[in-house]
């Protein structure tokens, strides 16, 4: 507990919600006060999710707490399948149900008899981690919960694990990865987990031949699904052109197939180019970033700034590391919002990456590129701007480019 | 289905001659969409009318996030870097209690703020837990020398987010100390539009009265300790009664509850009390209003007499507004509402004088659409789709901008919204072929 003069880290519960609300043909129904319920809408329209007759909350007065009622939630569950006949029905406890313990498990189990929709049980009131802890188990859980085993592949497919909508530019990097693996490969997207999808595509995630990681949140959906239906996959989030390449090699390398060798050839030949910073570089006296954001965000996107010869100052991370394996030493991790901003004033004539707050508090004489959450001046509105792949690498180095011109 | 689905809900709301109190006011349905406001909003929104005062928020990351995310793009609030921060709660302090952390974390609100009030904004963990957040803001007001109040705002407890005002608003009766009178009238509860804009501004401004504490419309924390000063409270919503109460007990200021009402007879009444408190006449411009109100009345009437309408949510006072449509001779079939106050038995006489409608809780319209097509009423009194509305020939009554009126303008605009909508309802009927 300490004071937040910004916006807190989101709940391992927000981030949950997020991504459920992004499966079509489900229902995410809170079990909890109604004001959370309707004012988080505002945040999960700014994500670009859509909540509209997906996101039911049942309220709770005191008695239900005092006495641990659950028949509200029943009488929910079972007008929610009648009225809006979804295939499932996502039951998710408040940080009060969490708070009292309510045996969210227990009312589906004996409530799934009385009703046609598949009742998935989340019980994470906000108090078991951050956001990203929790897009982690709910990835593993849809895979757990609603993946099926499948007698036919679509032998030209692949999924996309870890895109979470909270993420900055996540469906613009969805498209991008898209192009890449139809140019690369001739393959097309089966169903992203989590964003834009359907509980039917969920459960054809075998379909696909090969699994694309984007986030670690992923890794133990991604490791689950190759064990079960022995569905390959590769982590190498591509930001940057060499990054790039590494991904597509590796997708190769899975698929045993080659890559298109004009897509490769191109990003050679712009990775090249990246050598003329480096000398640039040189002739500069300071030449700093500091990046703040998702894990595999700042991770990838700081090699690839590495790469033009700018010295990177801080890695940090917006939410904890602990569930992050073998996290390398320097990227960092503040619970106090403080020791952030303390970072952050020592920057100058630097290249700021990350989310709106920070750019805001960052020093006038940085230079500044949003690549993180939250945002908080201006929508999301484009789907075709990544941060990913060829056109994604090509945005940050405009904007890498800019900032030697600003220096 | 969807017509047994109408009857089975319909059939499950009670009619307000039932009705005893709030508890007995029915859902709709018990999944909500999309549910009411959180009272955590309500007090938000009136710390952000008080200039010089620090909303602090202490709850769950999830509580605190919305909240600020609400007030950065607030003017009154002063964005990003402004007056509203929040003390985030995890499982240790859930666990241990928060008390502790509350004073280290204060003494840096007040290094870095040095705010002239604050208002502790405790949320549904902290009452679940039992933190004494009363006991800590007298230890902190003590300690730093300012005003610091809690105000509890636990979701469980309430219906909507109107008790977050009120509490807000109530806890700023102690900030308040004796004053000279100045003769000032004080605006109370004026929690939305602008009272600079309405007809009783207007006259009071030109029967040279000056305007004193605007709350939570807009004041300072200084002004609201002066507002004893004031020779008179208006109360403009419910939710700055028990302030009005207090400060009447307290400074022996009289109050006139003006709230936006329909009815002329009320507003006339009240035009009356106001100026006779304030011992000046009674402009002539408001004997005009009056009888321009009442002629209009008589010339809409026959129009009204008839038309059915489910009442959701306006600006207006909910059970006088309706009373006022029920004696035009409309016809109220829902009424949705999350209170019954004492002080609306007048009222609620009036209503079941001529029609006996049916209650039911408020801001969960996705079952209305199976009570639609049971009842077919011609209006829809409030916040609807209305596109989806038309495709059942119902026409939407929009009244919104009577968030900036006062007075029989309030009257005046009422009946040409639902004049104008009662028009469009019989036109997309006769589109539907109905």
């Amino acid at each position: 507990m300490s004071l937040c003069r910004f916006l807190p880290v989101p709940s391992d519960r927000m981030g949950i919600v997020w991504s459920l609300l992004s499966i079509k043909d489900s229902v995410v129904l809170e079990y909890g006060p109604a004001g959370t319920t309707h004012f988080s809408m505002g945040l999960y329209g700014t994500l670009g999710v859509e909540w509209r007759q997906s996101l039911f909350t049942t309220h709770m007065s005191e008695d239900d707490v005092i006495m641990g009622d659950v028949t509200r939630l029943e009488e929910a569950i079972v007008e929610i399948d009648e009225s809006q006949h979804p295939k499932v029905i996502f039951v998710v406890t408040s940080s009060i149900a969490a708070v009292i313990g309510t045996d969210i498990k227990g009312v589906c189990n004996y409530m799934q008899s009385e009703v046609k929709a598949k009742l998935i049980a989340v019980d994470r009131g906000g108090f078991r981690g951050d956001y990203s802890k929790g897009i982690l188990d709910i990835n593993t859980l849809l895979v757990k919960k609603l993946a099926k085993p499948l007698a036919v592949k679509d032998e030209k497919s692949f999924n996309i694990l870890g895109a979470s909508m909270g993420r900055f530019r996540m469906q613009s990097d969805i498209w991008e990865i898209k192009n890449m693996m139809e140019e690369g490969f001739g393959f097309h997207l089966n169903t992203s987990l989590c964003a834009d999808t359907s509980v039917e595509e969920l459960q054809n995630l075998a379909a696909a031949k090969i699994n694309i990681v984007l986030s670690y949140e992923a890794l133990e959906a991604a490791q689950l699904m190759e064990k079960k239906y022995g569905i390959p996959y590769v982590y190498k989030v591509p930001y940057g052109y060499q990054a790039t390449m590494e991904f597509l090699e590796a997708v190769a390398a899975a698929l045993d197939v080659e890559v298109n060798a004009a897509l490769m050839g191109r990003l050679q030949e712009k990775n090249a180019e990246l050598a003329m910073y480096k000398m640039m570089g040189r002739k500069k006296t300071h030449l700093a970033a500091f990046l703040k954001g998702d894990y595999d965000t700042i991770m990838g996107i700081a090699a690839f700034v590495a790469s033009t010869g700018i010295k990177i100052s801080h890695k940090i991370c917006t939410h904890s590391l602990k569930p992050i394996p073998d996290c390398p030493e320097d990227v960092e991790y503040y619970a106090d919002e403080k020791d952030y901003l303390n970072c952050l004033a020592e920057m100058h004539k630097a290249l700021i990456l990350g989310d709106d707050i920070t750019l805001e508090e960052a020093a006038a004489d940085n230079m500044k590129v949003r690549i993180s959450a939250p945002f908080v001046n201006g929508a999301q509105v484009a789907k075709h701007l990544p941060l990913m792949g060829e056109k994604g690498a090509d945005y940050l180095l405009e904007a890498i480019d800019a900032y030697f011109w600003h220096l | 289905m969807t017509e047994n689905k109408g009857k089975e809900i319909v059939s499950k709301l009670i009619p307000l001659s039932k009705a005893k109190k709030v508890k007995d006011i029915p859902q709709l349905t018990h999944a909500l969409f999309p549910g009411t406001h959180c009272p955590l909003m309500g007090a938000a929104m009136a710390v952000g009318g008080i200039q010089g005062s620090l909303l602090v928020v202490v709850g769950t990351d999830e509580c605190t996030y919305y909240t600020k995310s609400m007030t950065i793009h607030s003017e009154n609030f002063g964005g990003l870097n402004g007056r509203c921060v929040s003390v985030v709660l995890n499982d240790h302090d859930v666990t241990f209690g928060s008390t502790e952390k509350m004073h280290e974390t204060f003494k840096e609100i007040m290094e870095e703020y040095k705010p002239e009030c604050v208002f502790l904004v405790t949320t549904c963990v902290i009452e679940i837990i039992g933190d004494d957040y009363d006991a800590i803001a007298e230890e902190l007001s003590k300690e730093y020398h300012i005003p610091v109040a809690a105000v509890h705002t636990e979701h469980f407890k309430c219906e909507d987010h109107f008790p977050g005002l009120e509490r807000t608003l109530t806890a700023c009766a102690a900030m308040m100390t004796p004053q000279e009178k100045d003769g000032s009238i004080n605006v109370l509860g004026q929690r939305m539009g602008d009272f600079a804009t309405t007809e009783l501004a207007a006259l009071l401004k030109e029967a040279n009265q000056k305007i004193g504490m605007q709350l939570p419309s807009g004041c300072t924390v200084d002004e609201v300790r002066r507002a004893a000063a004031a020779k008179v409270n208006i109360v403009v919503h419910d939710i700055a009664l028990p302030l009005a109460q207090e400060m009447e007990a307290n400074f022996g200021i009289p109050y006139v509850y003006f709230n936006r009402f329909a009815d002329p007879e009320k507003i006339y009444a009240n035009y009356q009390s106001l100026f006779q408190y304030l011992e000046v006449p009674v402009p002539a411009a408001v004997e005009e209003k009056y009888a321009a109100c009442k002629a209009l009345i008589a010339e809409k009437q026959s129009k009204l007499e008839g038309i059915t309408y489910i009442y959701g949510n306006t600006p207006y006072d909910c059970f006088e507004i309706n009373n006022f449509m029920t004696s035009l001779g409309m016809v109220p079939q829902v009424i949705q509402t999350n209170r019954l106050p004492e002080h609306d038995k007048e009222n609620i006489q009036g209503i079941l004088a001529k029609a006996d409608p049916l209650l039911c809780k408020s801001a969960n319209i996705a079952p209305l659409q199976y009570v639609y097509d049971e009842l077919h009423p011609h209006l829809y009194l409030g916040h609807e789709f209305g596109a989806r509305l038309r495709k059942k020939g119902i026409a939407v009554v929009h009244s919104d901008m009577a968030m900036n009126m006062l007075g029989f303008e309030t009257t005046s605009y009422l009946l040409g919204q639902i004049e104008k909508a009662i028009d469009e309802c019989f036109a997309y009927r006769k589109e539907l072929g109905l």
